[in-house]
């Protein structure tokens, strides 16, 4: 297996005063290409730190991150910028739409950063949330819209550039049973039919189980366990 | 980012806090506003003296002393009278008119008299001037009637164009001068000066003199020069007349000299200043004055830098608080894969926003301002016999300095709020609670 996403000692510790808080501490693990991989573990073990490590949220304290062809722990600012707009598409457990902006705004608003064309964003941002299945909902506000609604909002605009890895973390902590299970079916369905390799962050080791190819089991900032998950990949 | 995009946001963003942005900018309006006319005050000032010098054509005349004195020390009180005074007469008067570059050169007759005219009198002074100096200014715009033609005062029909005035001057009466001193020991005595009539034509009637102080001729009468001349007056009548009289030879007190134009001053007053006498040009002082100027309009812009500096107070405060709002979204944007000078010029793009609209708006009340306080300012004046004048001035370069002005110090008032936007951490932002 070619790792796509790859990490070696990862490690963050963020000052708390003078105290040091060690959240990762040595994290190696590897992702393939167009593979599923879930992260899980007690809330406090890392698990969201080592995701906005990998979108380049936030920067290590030591080790390595490699994402395709790029080393991300190497870059500047800048270019994490880039590295957040055209390598990685993120969404969170309380969606982090803009609130003043309609789902149909808020993606253009990433289309925008991406770099596209003024005149063809409305056309995409439609053609993205069509794909989620939202394509009644375009001129609706944050706060017009269900929780599921608003994800999958969250969803396309995460699409928007183009991505080659889709992080998630927490993605149905806000949502009710049902709700969770037509949102993950999207995340493996993007994931199996357009092979968009998938990073997701979950405290539910069970669901986690049941749509990854495989589990990494995190315990106060290290992989104490690598599950395997579902059979097809 | 493109910058159109960039710049939409920001407008969006300052349009979805409607109140907050206008109030914000409204800080500026009257930053500009008061900047504007208090400058425009300062420079309306400054555009009426000079026009008024100019009017007056004092930039290309001067005046010719019988000796060289330095109105500095004069002011500074340490004047001594000069040793040596060459008589300013008539062969002086034509050696100056014989320097080229000399259009006009006439010894300065001026005095006190009273007019008497409909069984009405004023005192006022006299000053004698000749017929050429008709086709300059102040004297070539004569309201009434006009100028005399020649040193012959011509006889014209008009109401009062053409009557007789009498002009009253006063000499020394040595009689009653004698008489005076004798009883002065007594009793008090009337000043011992001897009534000359003498009866002049009307040809025209001058406009009202401005507020401003600059003219030269301010003579209530003008008569021809040789009239003037032959009047019968006090000995000397004019400051220049006591160094005149200092040795005690015939000479006038000063002499008037007119140059073809504002260059020739410098060659003229050498050669005059090379026949040993003084030179007295409005030019010189002109640096001074508009260094004076300079002051005030610093002073006066100094008050309005103050209500733009409370405004760009006014903006850090808004776009401060628009950050702890927007953090959130700040953070959105971040992850959506905004760089930090995207976000940068977000907010700076706001800044200057207000700033150019809080310009554009403040340079229209400037501009009230001044059209209000000039009605105003007219309507006292008028009664006082001080003729409409424009006291404000707002010429281009006022207008297009007030908006770099204001979009300069919004953008220095945004420049923390932006980094600190830029700054913000994406991990912290996007923090779920």
């Amino acid at each position: 297996m070619t790792p796509f996403v790859l990490t070696r000692d990862l490690c963050k510790t963020y000052q708390k005063g003078t105290v040091p808080i060690p959240v990762l501490q040595g994290v190696s693990l590897e992702v393939a290409k167009g593979e599923y991989v879930s992260v899980v573990g007690r809330s406090g073990s890392g698990k969201s730190t080592l995701l906005n490590l990998l979108g380049g949220l936030d920067t290590a304290t030591s080790g390595r991150i490699v994402v395709g062809d790029s080393d991300v722990t190497s870059m500047s600012r800048q270019d994490l910028a880039v590295h957040r707009r055209s390598t990685v598409g993120m969404i969170f457990q309380s969606f982090n739409l803009i609130p003043s902006r309609t789902a149909l705004e808020n993606i253009t608003l990433a289309l925008a950063f991406g770099g596209y064309p003024r005149s063809d964003r409305r056309r995409r941002a439609s053609e993205l949330l069509s794909s989620v299945g939202l394509e009644h909902r375009l001129s609706h506000t944050p706060g017009e819209l269900s929780g599921g609604e608003a994800q999958r909002v969250a969803i396309a605009r995460a699409l928007a550039n183009a991505p080659d890895v889709l992080l998630a973390d927490e993605p149905t902590g806000n949502l009710d049973s049902k709700t969770a299970e037509e949102i993950v079916g999207l995340l493996v369905a993007l994931n199996s039919e357009r092979g968009l390799t998938v990073v997701m962050v979950s405290h539910d080791e069970a669901t986690a189980r049941e749509v990854s190819h495989r589990v990494f089991r995190l315990l106060d900032g290290r992989v104490i366990d690598e599950l395997s998950g579902r059979a097809d990949g | 980012m493109t910058p159109p995009d960039l710049w939409r946001l920001s407008l969006e963003n300052l349009w979805r806090t409607k109140l907050r942005s206008v109030l914000t900018t409204l800080g500026v309006v009257i930053g500009i506003g008061a900047l504007v006319s208090m400058v425009s005050f300062g420079v309306g000032m400054q555009e009426n003296v000079t026009s008024e010098f100019r009017e007056n054509d004092l930039f290309t005349s001067m005046q010719v002393l019988p000796a060289k004195i330095d109105v500095g020390e004069i002011m500074a009180g340490g004047f001594e009278p000069p040793q040596t005074v060459k008589a300013l007469n008539d062969s002086a008067v034509e050696a100056i008119r014989a320097i080229p570059a000399v259009e006009l050169a006439f010894p300065e007759i001026r005095f006190p008299v009273t007019v008497r005219m409909m069984g009405k009198e004023a005192r006022t002074s006299l000053q004698a001037v000749p017929a050429a100096m008709g086709r300059y200014k102040p004297f070539s715009e004569i309201p009434y009637g006009s100028f005399y033609a020649s040193e012959l005062v011509p006889i014209s029909v008009d109401s009062l164009i053409g009557r007789e005035v009498e002009i009253v001057s006063s000499t020394l009466d040595l009689q009653s001068a004698a008489r005076a001193f004798m009883r002065s020991f007594t009793a008090p005595s009337r000043l011992p000066l001897r009534e000359e009539v003498v009866r002049l034509r009307v040809v025209g009637v001058r406009g009202r003199l401005s507020g401003f102080g600059a003219a030269r001729f301010r003579g209530g009468v003008i008569v021809p020069i040789e009239t003037g001349a032959a009047m019968p007056r006090l000995g000397f009548s004019d400051v220049w007349d006591l160094l005149d009289s200092s040795e005690g030879t015939q000479g006038y007190g000063s002499v008037y000299v007119r140059t073809r134009g504002m260059d020739d001053i410098t060659p003229v007053r050498e050669a005059v200043e090379e026949m040993g006498f003084g030179v007295l040009a409005v030019i010189d002082e002109l640096e001074e004055i508009k260094q004076t100027f300079l002051i005030m309009d610093a002073l006066l812009g100094a008050v309005g830098t103050i209500a733009l500096i409370v405004a760009a107070l006014g903006i850090i405060n808004t776009m401060v608080t628009s950050i702890l709002e927007r953090t959130r979204e700040i953070g959105v944007m971040k992850a959506v894969g905004g760089s930090e000078t995207d976000i940068r010029w977000i907010f700076f793009l706001e800044a200057a926003t207000i700033g150019f609209i809080g310009g554009a708006f403040g340079l229209a009340l400037g501009w009230a301002v001044t059209r209000i306080a000039n009605v105003v300012a007219n309507h006292y004046l008028r009664p006082q016999g001080v003729p409409e004048v424009d006291l404000f001035y707002m010429p281009v370069w006022l207008i297009a300095g007030a908006l770099v002005f204001s979009v300069g110090v919004s953008l220095l008032a945004g420049f923390y709020p932006a980094s600190r936007a830029a700054r913000v951490d994406p991990v912290q932002a996007l923090r779920h609670d």
